[in-house]
This record gives structure tokens, sequence and C-alpha cells, in this order.
């Protein structure tokens, strides 16, 4: 099955007076439980192209489809529930509402889908026992370091159950063992819940993790490279 | 100062939006402070103005006490002779001598009681504009016909007209009976309700005789020839006079005005302070969140060795370049304001009996001058630039290196 | 979608983020509405005052008079008195305090000077019902009845005159055939006023004996009602003219006294454009800190729509906020109203203007007067404008792309 298909899609961003094609004619399909990881320069394309993926940015052309829905013609509003029950996002910083302690991050996604308190508590306390983070439910982001709230956002995005999670560089601003962490932490959530992971970075230790990379170079897919086993 | 202002001014327009926010803050309590100002003070002269020229004057010489009292005894001897003393040595013709007194009026129908005024006709004309105001007949013309001039309500009040006697019925300045009649030659119309409706005046001659004044009257009222020249002149009448009379300048004798005009500038002053206060709080706010905003940047230049003084002052700066934007800007809008509402008066319903009561015309025409265009906008910069104290002394407890790590 | 609790939540902490520009904040809302309400309940009170004294002058909140009365108050224009018919009528329309007076101009004469006043012919029984010019004696004693002789006269007056208690003046007036008419009274107590020119101006005396000095009967020149509230007056109107429903004049204070009527009216205006301007100058500053607070916190807004937090939910995230720190500033500024009116109990003692105060109309003391309608209209004037104001960056935020935001430096 299925769970994201790319189709022809064209993204083109104008910075001053440069046009920069940052997705030029994407074609990619990627199926459900997968763990793939999109690499690329900086520019290259992969950043935008999670963000067409995850129904945070319109292409100019091409079709982007999530299972059985075709989300480039979905109004805002729409993108915004689809967001909210089916996609889990992990950002490359600023990723937590610094008001909110980890729990209550980790609730937030279920808090604005109105899932009744007691559950959202069970859930949260859960997923955070599953990113290791148990001791640490009532601290603010600041008070945490960059590995421990890169995991809250982890723990956020799968709290929900939702059937894939996008990470935009989850580890530029890690240290390496941190880094080596978080990724275990992925595949263990890959292979526990079947969620599909599709995770950009330009690290090649992070690549070394997953299952299949796609590489990418201004704009284009130029390899895409499934490895066995990991 | 080079680098420094070119410092505050590109640092102003890094946030445009909040800069103009502050900014338009001052203005608009300018344009506020500008407008108020500038009719209150026009009020002010307006309601001193029209108060005084009806009949009090600048300055009046009385004997002691009669300001309170009135009393028919309290009298000023050889009135005529005194008037004709100042006028010779202050080289001044608006001077005029008075006799009052309270008499019951009656016509043939209607009977009133009002206050008569004993005035020389020649001179009378030079110190009060009621003689100007006689709408039917004419104003007293010798010293001594028995002749009357009525305000227009004690007319209508004693359905008396033109041609008509009136009987004056009072006691005399030795307290005994005194009794006259009277022909009514003219009805002023004043407006002032009070006015048309208590007083009558008479030549001082015939005052005289009725209320047995034996060349006495009450007061000496003087007009000098400008609002500001009323204190010399006061000192010299002082010397002018002898010891049993007195001079009392217009504040005094009309204790009211002053105090309304305190009254009612009190009041404003709560205004002005609140509105000033609040813009001062806006100038904080901004210039506060500018300062922390850049608790990095400043790290940074503090660490390569620039004073904490020194970005205080830069800070100041910025402060003041957004006040005097808002001091020109503000004025200007005031001014404009003021001056379009100058031309085309102001009003607001409910005004007329208000005006009437402060003896004020139905219509404001408010005046723009330096002083109203000046004093509230002066004052807002003044409080914006304080309040940015507070921002800027935050800068000397600012450690480099922590400055630095905050993002 | 039920997301009320948390969008609270969040803008509760968001307004303490940066608590020294929420405590500059506040510090301005609650003087802004301090400000409101502390100068309206200096206008209320004066008005109040003013009005009170006013009516108090010679009181009656309605007043019924010959039609030609109130142009030419002479004797001529009297109405018949209320007979006991009437009397009893009054009682069933319970109203609560009615008094028929005599009321002339006169000139009174003591040994040694005039003066023109009004002279009242009262029956003191029903005038002391209320607080009434007269009702206040400094020295002597008070009329006692409808047929007392003697006259009690204004303490300022008494000294114009150089008389005392106890000593004869003479009153002079008209009677109905324009003669001249005199008579001796007592002077048996000095009243004192609020208002001098009050104290000048009245000389009160048993109603029959003026009736009698003037031969006018049992005619009265103007019959005076008062109703529980001064404000509460057209109903009053109402049942008075039902009970003279003759060709008699009616009228409330409003229409008596133009000034005074014109003053609340003026008053009421000044409230309005008063609130209006302190709030716009408040408003500058409260949407430069929502801006500011917005321009923070663009990556948190980003964010907060990537994961699918609709757009209204933004909007009523910084509304809410705003309503928070209104509700505070207003809060405290209510309180801070309340504390200054409490720590002037007696009213403000402005007697080094009393003079222009009487120009005006007012008593050198003033009352403020908190004023419940006020405070209403001031909180949620403040609270509705503020979001008014608000609607504007809360717009914008909402607008924000998620991926520009996010990605936003």
């Amino acid at each position: 099955m299925t769970a994201i298909r790319c189709i022809n899609v064209c993204k083109t961003y104008h910075q001053g007076r440069d046009e920069i094609k940052a997705l030029d004619h994407v074609d990619l399909a990627i199926d459900e439980g997968a763990f793939v990881c999109v690499s690329a320069p900086s520019g290259g394309g992969k950043t935008t192209l999670l963000n067409a993926i995850g129904g945070l940015d319109m292409p100019d052309s091409g079709e982007v489809w999530i299972g059985d829905t075709r989300i480039d013609q979905l109004n805002k509003g729409e993108l915004a529930e689809l967001r909210l029950r089916h996609i889990g996002f992990v950002f490359q910083a600023y990723n937590l509402i610094p008001v909110l302690t980890a729990r209550e991050n980790v609730e937030f996604v279920m808090e604005v889908r109105g899932v009744p308190s007691v559950e959202r508590q069970k859930k949260s306390r859960e997923i955070l026992q599953e990113v290791g983070l148990e001791d640490l439910e009532g601290r603010r982001p600041a008070e945490m370091s960059g590995g421990q709230q890169q995991r809250v956002a982890v723990a956020r995005a799968i709290v929900t159950d939702p059937s894939l999670v996008l990470a935009d560089e989850p580890t530029a601003n890690l240290d390496s063992k941190t880094s080596e962490g978080l990724m275990d932490l992925f595949a263990k959530l890959n292979k526990d819940h079947g969620t599909t992971f599709v995770i950009s970075t330009h690290d090649r230790r992070v690549m070394a993790h997953a299952r299949r990379l796609v590489k990418m170079l201004d704009g284009c897919i130029v390899e895409d490279i499934r490895q066995k086993g990991t | 100062m080079g680098i420094t202002f070119r410092l505050a001014w590109r640092n102003l327009w890094r946030h445009p939006r909040r800069t103009w926010l502050t900014i338009s803050a001052m203005i608009f309590s300018n344009a506020v402070l500008v407008f108020m100002m500038s009719l209150q003070l026009g009020t002010y002269e307006l309601m001193i103005g029209n108060t005084l020229q009806f009949l009090t004057g600048h300055m009046q010489v009385q004997a002691p006490g009669f300001k309170d009292d009135m009393k028919m005894r309290q009298v000023v001897n050889d009135i005529d002779a005194l008037a004709e003393t100042l006028r010779d040595q202050l080289k001044l013709e608006d001077i005029t001598p008075r006799s009052s007194g309270f008499a019951l009026l009656s016509s043939d129908s209607r009977s009133y009681g009002a206050q008569i005024l004993g005035v020389d006709p020649e001179y009378e004309r030079r110190v009060s504009i009621i003689p100007s105001l006689v709408k039917q007949g004419r104003f007293l013309d010798t010293r001594e016909a028995p002749e009357i001039v009525i305000g227009e309500v004690l007319a209508r009040n004693l359905k008396a007209d033109l041609g008509d006697e009136v009987t004056l019925l009072g006691s005399g300045r030795d307290g005994s009976f005194a009794a006259a009649v009277a022909t009514v030659v003219g009805i002023f119309h004043s407006g002032i309700t009070d006015l048309d409706r208590g007083i009558a005046e008479v030549p001082i001659g015939f005052f005289d005789d009725v209320f047995y004044m034996q060349g006495a009257g009450h007061s000496v009222v003087l007009i000098t020839p400008g609002f500001w020249m009323i204190e010399p002149y006061k000192v010299r009448v002082e010397e002018l006079i002898e010891d049993d009379v007195v001079v009392h300048d217009w504040d005094a004798l009309q204790p009211g005005l002053k105090q309304a005009i305190q009254a009612d500038l009190s009041g404003a002053m709560i205004i002005y302070t609140v509105l000033v206060i609040l813009v001062a709080f806006s100038v904080m706010n901004t210039q506060l969140m500018s300062v922390l905003e850049r608790t990095h940047e400043f790290g940074v230049v503090m660490s390569l060795g620039v004073k904490p003084a020194r970005l205080g002052w830069l800070v100041i700066l910025e402060t003041t370049l957004m006040g005097l934007g808002g001091l020109c800007l503000g004025a200007a809008a005031g001014g404009l304001i003021t001056l379009w509402f100058s031309y085309n008066g102001f009003s607001f319903p409910g005004m007329d009996q208000m005006a009437a009561q402060f003896n004020l015309p139905q219509r404001f025409f408010p005046q723009v001058t330096l002083l109203s265009l000046c004093l509230g906008p002066t004052i807002v910069f003044i409080g914006s630039l304080l309040s940015s104290g507070y921002p800027a002394l935050r800068l000397f407890w600012l450690r480099p290196v922590e400055a630095m790590r905050t993002v | 979608m039920n997301t009320a609790g948390i969008v609270m939540r969040l803008a509760w902490r968001n307004l303490w983020r940066n608590y020294r520009r929420t405590i500059i904040m506040l510090m301005a809302i609650s003087i802004g509405a301090w400000a409101m309400i502390f100068m309206i309940a200096m206008l209320r009170g004066m008005v109040g005052d003013m009005i009170r004294d006013g009516i108090n002058a010679l009181p009656g909140v309605v007043q019924v008079h010959h039609p030609d009365y109130r142009d030419d108050p002479s004797v001529e224009n009297l109405i018949t008195m209320p007979s006991g018919e009437i009397e009893s009528v009054f009682k069933e329309a319970q109203i609560q305090y009615f008094s028929p007076r005599v009321r002339v101009p006169a000139i009174v004469t003591s040994e040694r000077a005039s003066r023109g006043v009004t002279l009242v012919g009262v029956d003191p029984a029903k005038e002391s019902l209320i607080q009434a010019v007269g009702s206040n004696i400094g020295e002597g004693r008070n009329l006692e009845s409808v047929d007392d002789s003697g006259v009690v006269i204004g303490h300022r007056l008494a000294n114009k005159l150089e008389t005392s208690v106890g000593k004869r003046i003479v009153l002079m007036s008209q009677d109905r055939n324009n003669e001249v008419v005199d008579r001796g009274y007592r002077v048996i107590g000095l009243f004192t006023a609020k208002l001098p020119a009050q104290e000048e101006m009245f000389v009160f005396s048993g109603r029959t004996v003026v009736q009698k000095m003037l031969g006018i009967g049992d005619a009265v020149s103007e019959v005076a009602v008062s109703g529980p509230d001064y404000k509460l007056v057209e109903p009053l109107v109402q049942e008075v003219r039902q009970i003279f429903n003759g060709s008699e004049e009616v009228l409330s204070w409003q229409e008596l006294d133009e000034y005074l009527s014109a003053m609340m009216g003026i008053i009421d205006g000044f409230v309005f454009v008063w609130i209006v301007v302190i709030f716009l100058a408040l408003s500058f500053g409260l949407v430069n800190t929502l801006v500011m607070a917005i321009f923070e916190r663009v990556r948190e807004i980003g964010l907060m729509l990537a994961l699918g937090m609709r757009p209204a939910s933004i909007l009523s995230q910084i509304i809410v906020e705003s309503v928070f720190l209104l509700l505070i500033g207003l809060a405290i500024g209510n309180v801070l109203a309340y504390v200054t009116m409490l720590m002037l109990p007696a009213g403000i003692d402005i007697s080094d203007l009393a003079d222009g105060m009487e120009l005006m109309g007012a008593s050198d003391v003033l009352h403020p007067t908190i004023n419940v309608k006020d405070i209403i209209i001031v909180n949620t004037f403040v609270l509705f404008l503020g979001v008014l104001a608000s609607l504007s960056p809360a717009w914008k935020a909402s607008r924000y792309e998620p991926v520009e935001a996010i990605t936003k430096v």
C-alpha cells in the first residue's frame, strides 16, 4: 500500500531577483511503514519536499497524495485537519511551545483535537515513558537540553498514532551521541507502531539508519537507494 | 555624534510599525492637548473680557469693605474730583465714577427690586458696554435728569415702556427713606439674564439727589489700555489715592471668575497629566522592548569595549528622535485642527446655556497661539524622555557574557 | 473542536512571558481606567451637587405655576391654593411631598440698608420634609407654622442689612392692585446655605402672613412637588398634571433650569469623549504590545499552525491574551478608583475655589459619585474597544503561512 505519492511536483521560489527551483518535476512513491531518509545539501529541496508532503506548502504544479487523498487541492482548514489527524511533525528547532511543559506539549495536538483529558494524560505518560522522559514531564522547553526537547517533539509527533511522521533535519542541532539515540528511537517507533517515517537530513550517520535513501540535488531526485536491513 | 546618530536612526526603523505606533500615540495626545489648550486659553480670555466689559472694568477704587458688603454708607467722598484727578495723573480717559444702591422700582402695574447705578453718562460709555447695548430709546445724556435706563427683562417684568414713569423706593446713604420718579428713556439688552433683570442706571447727579450722597459715590471704575498693564496701573493708582479708599483689580472684584478658571484648569490638568502618563508608558514599553530584543547585540558591542553609558545615550537618542517626530507632527496636527475650528467655530449641544452662564458666545473660535501649540507637546516630549530612562538604565546592569548567551 | 482550554492556557502563560512589558501595559490600562472612573465620578459629583443644590434652593423637582408666572413672577400670576380635596388627591397619588408657596420679589429694609430679595411664604411643616434652603438654621429658630409672623433670613443678608435675630426689618412688595404694601417682621432665625447667593436672595416667612400682607387670599405662586429621586421626574410630572388638569403650567426641574439640564447633557457627552480620548491614548500602547508579542512568537505561531491548529484558534488566543490584559488592568483601575473614593469620604474641600464653583452653580465641597452605570459603561467600553483594537494584529497573526513563519529567524 502506498502511503505517499508525488507526481511531477514542481515548486519555484523567488529570492530577490533569483529564481530557485526547489522541486523540479519530482516523482516519488513511499510505501506504508517505510523508513525513508531524504538527503540533500543545503538548498537541495528536501525541506520543500517534506513541506509539500505535509501540506504545509502548495506545489506550483503536480499532484501530492497521502493515502487516497489528493492534498494539493485541499483548502487551509482541510489541510490543518489532515495534519492534525494523520501527520506528525518533528522540526529542526523551535519544535516546542515555550510556555507549555513537556507533557502539555505532547498533549497539544490531542487537546486541539478535543481528546478528553483522562485519555490525554494516559497516552502522553505512555509516550513520554517510551521516549525515556517520564521524569521530565513537568519541565518547560527552556529547562531541557536540545536532545530532550527533540524527544518531546518526537513524542508529540507519534502520540496521536499518525500514519506518517515527517522529520525535517531533526538532528541538526544535536551532538552525535544524542543524534544516534534519536535515530534509534525513530527506528524503534517505526518498528513498534508501523508508522511511516520520512526524515530529511544531510548527516551521514542518520542516513545509515534508513532502509531507503532518496538523494536530491537542485530540486531533482538524483538517486533512490533501497538499503537492506538495519 | 555621527555613528551614534546613524545607529539610532536605523534602529528606529527596524520595526517601522512599532515606531509608528509609538509616534502615533504622541501625535494623538499632542493633537488633543494643542486643541484643548487653545480652546481653554481662548475661552478664559473671552470669559474674562466679556465679564469685565459690562460693569466691572479692570479695577475699581472703593471704600474698604464695599466690595463685600456693598453698604450704602461705604462711600468714596468727592468722587467726581477723585475721578478727575486720576484721569489727569494717569493720562487715561477711561475712568468713571459710579454710585450704587438698591431700590424697589414700581411701574403702573408692577414692582420689582433692582440695583440702581448712578453713572456719569459721558465717561460710562468709555468703561462699560451697557450704554452701547441700549436697543430701544437712548442712553442717559445728562448728569442730572430724572431719567432711567433699565434692562430688557426688568422692563418686561415691570410692563414699562419708553416714556413711562417708574417710582424708585429705597433707603439713602444715611438710612433715611429715599423716593423719586424717573422716566424710562432706554432699555438695554445684554443677553446676561442677571443684568437684564436686575440693573437700572440713572444719572449720577440724580442719584446723588435721591439717595443723599452729598457728592460721594461708591466706586471709580478704570479700564487700562491693555490687559497686561493692569498691574502697573494699579500700583500708580495706589500711590494717587488717599488712605480711606482702596483699589481692587478685577480678580478681587470677580473672585468667582478667576476661581472658575482655576477650577476648570485643575480639572483639565488631570486630563493632561493622564494623557502624558499614558504616552510615557507607551514609550517606555517600546524602548524596553527594543532594549530587550537587542540584549545579545548590546552584549557583543559591550564585550568590544563600548561603555554602557554610550548605549544608554543611544536609547535616549532614539527616544529623542521619536519624540521630536511626535512633537512636530502632533503640534502640526493639533494646530491644523485648531485652525480649522478657528475659522468654522466650535460648539457642542447644550453649549448655549453654558455659554450664557459664563458670558461666552455660542460658538467658540479657538485661536492657535505659540503657548497652546508648544506647551502640551513639549511636556509630552519631556515625559517620553524621562520614561526611556528606565530601559536606558537597565543597560548598566547588563553583563556582556550573559547578554551574548541570550538569543 | 474544543480548544477553549488550551487557548486560554496559552494566552494566560504568554501574558506573563515578558512580565515587564505586561506590567507596564497593566499600569497604563489601570491608570487609564482609574482616570476614567475618577474623573467621571468627580463630574457626576459636581453636577449631582449642582442639581441637588439647585433644586433645594427652593425644592421641588416638579413645580406648578400660573402659565405667565415664569415670565412675570409677580403677584398677579397666582394659582389657587390646592384645597383639602387636592391634598387627599396628592396622598392618594402617593406623592411624598408637596408644598404651596407664595414667592414674590420684595425689597427688604433695615435701619441701615435696603436689598432686593425674594420673599417666600412657606408652610414650615411641609417644607421641612425636605432638606431645603432655610431649613439649616444656624442661629435663632425656624418658622413654626403657616401663620408664623417672624422671618428667617440668610446670614449674609443679615450681615449686609446689619441686622440680627430679634431685630425688625421691613419688607416691601406690591399687592394685586399694584399698591406698594409693606409690613414689619421680626427676624427669628438666620439660615446658612451652601451657595452664598442663596443666603442673600431668600427671605422666608409664614405663608398665610405673606398672603395677608399681599391681600391675595388663598392664592399661591407655586406648588412644589418632590418624588423619591430627582432623576425619575417624568412620571411625577404626568401625575401632577393629572391632579391639576387645568390651566396651570406643570414643569420639571429640567425645564425650569435650562443651565442645569444643559450641564447634565454636557457631562454625559463629556463622559463619552473622555472615555474615547483616554482609550485612544491607551490603544496605541495596547496594539503595540500585541504587535510585539506576536512578532516575538512568529515561529511558535507557525509551529501551532503546522501542527494543525486552526487560524481561528490563533486569532482567539491573541484576543484572549488581550482580554486578560484588559481585564486585569481594568480590575486594578476599578479598585484604585474605589480606594481613591474611600480616601475622600467627606468629599473634596475646594473652598479655595468656592466663588468660582458658585459661578458654575456648584458648592465648595465635591462629593465624587460613583455610578454603577458609569462603571459598567467604562469597563464594557474599554473591553469592547480593546478587543476591536486587537483584531488587526490578531488577524494578521492567524494569517501567517506556517512554513514562512516557522523558518523565520
